[in-house]
């Protein structure tokens, strides 16, 4: 199946402002973050503690909608879901 | 009204769009760039995921046009390049009385700040970083 990712921020300068994947089907959200570290050593890095678990400034939406990043990682995504990955919120 | 612009904020012009004839206070928050002392910021870059900001923007709205009884209320929220001194956001509220329209401006700003999908980037003499995050 196939999913867009979109980024802001320090993530955008990292994965680029959107693109689409394709992913194993009912693959989760997290696999979706995993895909993406192994194509880009430096999002693992900023996305991801050494012991494999997203690290809490990661913030994220399915079709823009916020998802809690510790509670839904497990959720699987369809095909045609976007995801969105940024950081904090710096408004205002 | 929700706006997220490139272009430079004209705060008269939302004033003008807050005042109502049964309205006895409008109430104005403008948000501007910074130079904290000694950052040597030369500039600011505002980011916005545009449709996810401006649907909360206008969640935010509602809540503090209901919860506070406001006649109007104006967002304005900046992207792009800007200067020292620019303003970023705009907030005009409108309302029978000074209370209400003081505590629904301060409401949005509060909300906007924990809510709406925006960053910043600083740019100064020795460097630039993402406020807040990675």
């Amino acid at each position: 199946m196939r999913v867009k990712v979109i980024a802001f921020a320090g993530f955008r300068e990292i994965l680029g402002k959107e693109r689409e994947l394709d992913v194993k089907e009912a693959a989760t959200v997290k696999e979706l973050l995993q895909v993406l570290a192994a194509g880009s050593p430096r999002f693992r890095e900023e996305a991801f503690e050494e012991s494999g678990a997203v690290r809490d400034y990661v913030l994220l939406m399915v079709n823009r909608k916020r998802i809690d990043p510790q509670q839904d990682l497990s959720r699987a995504l369809v095909d045609g879901d976007e995801l969105a990955v940024f950081p904090p919120l710096a408004g205002g | 009204m929700i706006e997220i612009t490139d272009s430079e904020i004209c705060l008269d012009e939302l004033i003008k769009r807050a005042r109502r004839d049964d309205a006895g206070a409008v109430v104005t928050f403008l948000g501007t760039v910074r130079d904290d002392e000694d950052c040597g910021l030369e500039h600011l870059e505002v980011e916005a995921f545009r449709e996810a900001a401006i649907a909360e923007l206008q969640a935010i709205r509602e809540e503090a046009m209901s919860r506070f009884g406001l006649k109007a209320a104006e967002v304005v929220h900046r992207t792009g390049t800007l200067a020292v001194g620019e303003s970023i956001v705009a907030i005009v509220c409108s309302a029978g009385h000074r209370e209400e329209a003081f505590s629904g401006c301060r409401y949005i700003i509060e909300q906007l700040k924990s809510r709406a999908p925006l960053w910043k980037k600083e740019i100064s003499e020795t460097g630039e970083r993402w406020v807040g995050g990675a």
